[in-house]
């Protein structure tokens, strides 16, 4: 019992910040610098009271438009923002897309390494005869974790959710995994309150930033250059492992797509492992960072655009928070 | 590596034309000093001499001097 991608859509809420509007937010930040190196020029931003649940909802709605959704038997749901400390909005999900109540669905709790876990789990359920069609969800909603004032996190994150359908073939179309966590570097990336460690802070007060950044532990707190440090280490080993392991070097491959982080950083790992620029596809201009949402939402445009097309070799590598990081390769 | 060639890097990475940089030149002090110049940082020391700096070690960076005391004086001819 073999897997395949058998579909992808991705909802993005109505609301778009785009760098003018920060620029007259923030006015001594300069947003032509900032677009030309991160490569984003807006992001999505979900309404006040829109929460990743109804993202993944939209997402899922608009791909059961073109898929019989009766057939689905198992729904996994990737965030980190969700409805409330439980049910898990994978059980709300159910509901109202009012899916079968013989469908099993769970939550799982991941970043930007996300999607890749939730292949290898839909894999996993397939090939164990477990599930034949899953509903893998990944919806993120980082702009709700961001502090009012903190621009350089404003400038990255963008909201969106992606609905990707794992359907049992009788070929192999999704390879080999690898994946890595260090939870060593867990306060390089975190919303420290809030759960069950800490609680959140009434006293806003307690707030301490520049220009740039507003630090509160109410908010996302991203350490910029220990990321940077954290994917410069482990990136280039997860793909030259991940090739190995499929047996395959970077020729056969014919695009690869990571987490849509943001262009800098992007571009310098793809020329660290030379990686042709013509088989590298990045698409964060009009979305910004969407978390767990990048890689369906990347490849879903990739073949919209026809750069991608049926029968290709893609390797698709995700990492982030955690530190938590997976790679795989499948064919479209 | 010879330290002119050194600030050449730098004043590229960092997207400066026309200002002079020096050895004491205060990197805090340029225009263009914010979070994304310490990625181009990262991405130059990397790349040039294989050596990680940690995040918390730019708050000790001050000159471009100190920045070249913490990739080691060694790597500099002169």
């Amino acid at each position: 019992m073999f897997s395949v991608i058998e579909m992808i859509e991705y909802w993005l809420p109505e609301t778009v910040l785009d760098n003018h509007q920060l620029e007259r937010k923030f006015p001594e930040w300069n947003s032509n610098r900032i677009e030309k190196k991160v490569g984003i020029r807006e992001r999505h931003i979900a309404g006040e009271n829109e929460t990743a649940s109804d993202l993944a909802y939209e997402a899922a709605i608009k791909l059961f438009k073109g898929y019989d959704k009766n057939k689905i038997d198992f729904l996994l749901l990737c965030t980190q923002s969700p409805d409330y400390f439980f049910p898990s909005s994978a059980c709300l999900l159910q509901s109202r897309l009012m899916l079968s109540d013989t469908v099993g669905a769970l939550d799982y709790n991941l970043g930007c390494s996300g999607f890749i876990y939730g292949l290898a789990l839909s894999k996993g359920l397939i090939r164990a005869g477990i599930a034949s069609h899953v509903l893998l969800l990944t919806a993120e909603t980082y702009s709700k974790h961001l502090h009012p004032q903190d621009l350089a996190n404003r400038s990255i994150f963008g909201d969106g959710a992606a609905a990707t359908v794992v359907s049992k073939v009788d070929q192999e179309h999704i390879y080999e995994f690898e994946f890595g966590t260090d939870g060593n570097g867990k306060d390089n990336l975190i919303v420290a309150n809030g759960g069950l460690r800490n609680k959140y802070n009434h006293d806003e007060s307690t707030a301490v930033g520049g220009t740039e950044f507003m630090r509160s532990d109410n908010y996302l707190y991203m350490n910029g250059p220990e990321i940077f440090n954290f994917t410069i280490e482990k990136i280039p080993l997860l793909v030259e492992n991940t090739l190995r392991k499929n047996k395959m070097s970077l020729n056969d491959i014919h695009y690869v797509i990571f987490h849509q982080a943001n262009k800098y950083m992007l571009t310098y790992l793809r020329k660290k492992m030379k990686i042709p620029e013509n088989k590298f596809f990045m698409n964060m201009e009009h979305t910004g960072n969407t978390v767990s949402a990048t890689i369906p939402i990347a490849l879903k445009e990739s073949l919209c655009q026809g750069i991608v097309k049926k029968g290709d070799i893609v390797l698709l590598v995700g990492f982030g928070v955690g530190y938590s990081w997976g790679a795989t390769v499948v064919k479209i | 590596m010879k330290t002119t060639e050194f600030i050449d890097i730098l004043k590229e990475s960092l997207e400066i034309d026309d200002s002079e940089v020096l050895e004491d030149t205060d990197l805090k002090s340029l225009d263009n000093y914010d979070s994304l110049a310490i990625l181009s940082i990262i991405a130059l020391i990397d790349e040039h001499f294989g050596k990680k700096i940690k995040g918390e070690q730019f708050k000790n960076i001050s000159t471009v001097k100190s920045l070249m005391t913490l990739i080691g004086m060694d790597n500099f001819d002169e």
